[in-house]
């Protein structure tokens, strides 16, 4: 049967610092808001804390990580547990060092209208990253999804 | 020197659940418990990377998970934290039966409430 293509977008979603809050806000636009694109999400600690099904994410979807800091956590642990990855987003190269890791706005209700136009720059460079992957790198095997819904 | 107790979040990205641990544990490291607790990138934990493992090694730490399989304590263990309470969301929502909590994106009124 042929599967509709869609794209595995992990997010790093860091607690410590803004760039995490803005890697898991511009990965949910993308998933909530952009739905021309099919995209698909992982919890990323699922990587450990999961079984064989989700550690197979990555070998299932061309996936695309967005990491909030240069630590590239995202990237690093979803080619160590997962698969080779088709791209890779840094968000502090694209809102800055200092915005990524300010660790005193973090919280979603501290947002204000700037961070919300870094949400959109991060969204519209996944989007952009996911129009290059090309349909070939579709594995075509199936994944049964896991408790996080995105499945 | 004394180490603050490390408060690690899910930050599950699915479902809303998820979003009230990490506003919850947000909350609790930058306003209410700063002196006394920190949170650590459960990303940066599941890589498993030296420098992580230093940090959580032998730490007194509290998590916070938004659904069954736990992603937050299980991480924690795995490089050597020592779990002194977990916190699941689902079972602290049980309060708040027939409550809409918003969207894994942003907390409605209720899900802000429910973090108070």
């Amino acid at each position: 049967m042929k599967t509709e293509l869609k794209v595995g977008v992990i997010s790093c979603s860091g607690e410590e610092c803004l760039g995490g809050t803005i890697s898991r806000l511009a990965t949910r636009k993308v998933l909530e808001e952009l739905k021309m694109i099919g995209t698909v999400t992982l919890c990323l600690p699922l990587y450990l804390a999961g079984g064989e099904e989700e550690r197979n994410f990555a070998k299932v979807f061309p996936t695309i990580s967005v990491d909030g800091c240069d630590k590239l956590c995202a990237k690093r642990s979803t080619e160590k547990y997962s698969g080779k990855i088709n791209g890779s987003i840094d968000v502090s190269k694209i809102i800055g060092n200092e915005n990524a890791l300010d660790t005193k706005i973090v919280r979603n209700k501290d947002l204000k209208e700037e961070h919300f136009q870094m949400v959109d720059k991060v969204a519209s460079e996944i989007v952009k990253m996911i129009s290059r992957i090309s349909p070939d790198s579709y594995s075509g095997k199936s994944f049964r999804g896991c408790s996080c819904g995105n499945e | 020197m004394y180490n603050k107790v490390k408060v690690v979040p899910c930050s599950g990205i699915g479902k809303v659940y998820g979003l009230m641990a990490r506003e919850a544990v947000l909350k609790t490291v930058i306003e209410l418990c700063p002196e006394k607790s920190e949170t650590v990138c459960l990303a940066y934990i599941v890589t498993g990377d030296k420098e992580v493992k230093e940090k959580i090694e032998g730490c007194d730490c509290i998590t916070v998970d938004g659904c069954p399989k736990m992603c937050a304590s299980k991480n924690v263990s795995i490089v050597g934290g020592i779990v002194r309470e977990e916190i699941k969301v689902l079972d602290t929502v049980k309060e708040h039966k027939g409550k809409k909590f918003g969207s894994p994106t942003q907390l409605d009124a209720d899900g802000e409430a429910s973090n108070r």
